[in-house]
């Protein structure tokens, strides 16, 4: 019997969730990444990926570490270009569902990852947009992956990098974007919101975490509802998937392999 | 003409060798890299275009090609992503001519980026990342911006492949959906900021961004195949290239192969890049070492790891290994055979990619 599923795995299954089958859906590397594969092994065969440096449509082989690794792309539809992706398809508005990580995440599911201000009041430069920017402008559902960390949930980011609900309701389409519903997975719970709400709502806990948990790492409070769900446990059948075909070496999981990330 | 500007150029990285280049580049700088080229060029025709040697033959080596069309305070357009594909033969060649104040153009920018900035050699840079994704950031970069050495314009992936179509269509501007609403978005009352203005689309009536063109002086390019005339062969993704090379004044590549004329010639639909944009054509296997080129190696994940744990350790550190990786070689294959004397890494990284790439393996089959 399989160990259980720890959070940052349950994380990986919570986010292929939200993956339906025959969707076309934009990853990166990373946990989205197989969230995005094991939703294709499991419940939804038929679902499309497409990988901003301009593959489309690949078969994915263990584990890439990079969006132009060549493991991602095995087979695909086309081999093409940046602008036929993040253009093409994300703008042109083909894409159902985004993937992103950042640095902060704010109560309005506004995003940060080009700079934040550290302890000593001086800016802390990050990597800037990438696709980021482009995917939070442009596809309808999006679903940020975070590490549960206080510094991370500031009650306004230090910089928007890229837009969640902006100010709030309303504020996407006074800036001429589209309406955009946002799931952010974390290693304690899942925060949810649209553009009606304006801002992030607690809708589920992972199993052994309090209300009190969570808001003890967050510098803004979420609305609450009374009954909060918990994140249940994959089939054994879903994990032996992540962690013996998808992952084989762990790469993605250094804790569990008992390696240090690299880098 | 190469002593005319020294790394002091102003940090808006517009004084130029004919002082009218501003970040969108002009005809005036596409005619001073072919005047370059002309002036240093032994065997230049009266017909030449594009900067070009000779439009027969544009095969030269990675310091002549750097020493024409690399000039200080050239608007350098970035080739490559992350891990693949990355100029890094041209790179290292810069970093051994020291050739300053450069203003770096790019989607994502990423090992070669960070080299020349630990090099001293970057004013600016006007990217959409900069980093190695699961490798980590660009230390030497983000040590720098962080100081203020380099004035940094942030803009998205799609927002920077746009600019460079809006360049090499010859349009001016251009809109975009992305950056609207966010914090690089430009004030809304049209008032341009850097690259970018707030406008309306007229028809719609909806907010749009417009983006000014780039055109960098000189794109910098590793390549499959090429013939001596310059026409580009890229297999798998071209990220931003394509459109960032046909919007530069002119474009050095180096590729794994040199073929004949014919063969391009029997199947021109597999040109990526036309000899039109090409100006010098660098033959240099394993020249975007330790990064990949698709169907012909993997990436070599120890020698990134190890750039980027002594990029990581501080500035003196990553001079001192450019000082003894880079600066103490002649060229490229040099650097070849210092970090992999007996060839067995490289072999390696290609015996992965057949792997890798073999169209009959699936999932299971690599376990």
């Amino acid at each position: 019997m399989s160990e259980p599923a720890t959070n940052r795995e349950l994380l990986v299954f919570e986010a292929a969730r939200r993956v339906h089958d025959g969707e076309c859906v934009i990853v990166g590397t990373g946990l989205p990444l197989l969230a995005a594969l094991v939703a294709q092994r499991t419940h939804a065969p038929r679902v499309q990926l497409i990988i901003e440096s301009g593959v489309v449509f690949p078969t994915v082989l263990p584990t890439p570490m990079s969006v132009v690794d060549p493991r991602l792309m095995h087979a695909p539809s086309r081999l093409g270009s940046l602008l036929e992706v993040l253009g093409g398809f994300v703008q042109r508005g083909l894409v159902d569902v985004g993937f992103l990580g950042g640095a902060q995440v704010d109560e309005r599911a506004n995003i940060n990852s080009t700079w934040v201000e550290g302890d000593d009041g001086k800016r802390r430069r990050l990597p800037g947009s990438g696709g980021a920017n482009d995917i939070a402008s442009s596809c309808r559902r999006l679903v940020v992956l975070m590490s549960h960390e206080r510094r991370r949930f500031p009650a306004r980011c230090d910089f928007v990098t890229s837009p969640g609900f902006l100010s709030g309701p309303g504020a996407r389409r006074a800036a001429g974007l589209p309406p955009m519903s946002v799931t952010v997975l974390t290693d304690l719970c899942v925060l949810e919101g649209d553009d009606d709400e304006g801002r992030l709502r607690l809708a589920a806990l992972m199993p052994g975490v309090s209300v009190d948990d969570v808001l003890d790492r967050m510098q803004f409070v979420p609305v609450v509802p009374e009954d909060v769900a918990v994140v249940s446990q994959p089939p054994a059948s879903q994990l032996d998937l992540l962690r013996e075909v998808l992952d084989p070496d762990r790469r993605y999981f250094p804790e569990a392999a008992g390696m240090t990330e690299k880098a | 003409m190469r002593d005319v500007l020294d790394g002091t150029t102003r940090l808006d990285g517009t004084a130029r060798l004919d002082g009218t280049r501003g970040a969108g580049g002009t005809a005036a700088s596409f005619a001073a890299a072919a005047a370059a080229a002309a002036a240093s060029a032994a065997s230049s025709g009266a017909d030449e275009k594009c900067g070009s040697a000779s439009n027969d033959d544009k095969v030269m080596s990675a310091a002549e090609a750097v020493r024409r069309f690399v000039l200080p305070g050239s608007i350098v357009g970035m080739g490559g992503q992350n891990i693949n594909r990355c100029p890094m033969a041209l790179v290292h060649e810069i970093v051994r001519q020291g050739v300053g104040g450069l203003v770096l153009m790019g989607c994502n920018l990423s090992l070669p980026a960070d080299m020349l900035v630990a090099a001293g050699l970057v004013v600016r840079t006007e990217q959409g990342s900069g980093n190695l994704e699961r490798y980590g950031t660009l230390f030497a970069w983000r040590r720098a911006v962080e100081r203020g050495e380099i004035v940094v314009e942030d803009h998205s992936h799609l927002t920077m492949v746009t600019r460079f179509l809006a360049g090499s269509l010859g349009l001016p501007f251009i809109p975009t959906l992305s950056l609207l609403g966010s914090d690089m978005a430009p004030p809304a009352d049209g008032t341009p900021r850097g690259s970018m203005a707030a406008a309306v689309d007229p028809w719609a009536g909806q907010p749009v961004v417009l983006l000014r063109k780039a055109r960098p002086d000189v794109s910098l390019l590793h390549v499959h195949a090429a013939d001596a005339r310059g026409n580009v062969i890229i297999e798998g993704v071209t990220s931003h290239e394509i459109e960032m090379a046909k919007a530069s004044a002119v474009t050095i590549v180096t590729c794994e192969e040199l073929v004949e004329d014919h063969e391009v010639s029997r199947r021109p639909e597999q040109v990526s890049l036309p000899s039109a944009y090409v100006g010098a054509v660098v033959v240099q296997p394993f020249g975007a070492f330790p990064t990949s080129v698709y169907r012909r190696y993997d990436f070599s994940e120890d020698d990134i790891v190890e750039y980027q744990s002594v990029a990581r350790a501080g500035d003196a550190d990553v001079r001192r290994w450019l000082d003894e990786h880079v600066r103490a070689v002649a060229d490229f294959d040099g650097f070849l055979a210092r970090r992999d004397p007996a060839g067995t890494v490289r072999a390696e990284l290609v015996s992965t990619m057949e792997t890798i790439t073999m169209e009959t393996i699936t999932m299971e089959t690599m376990l």
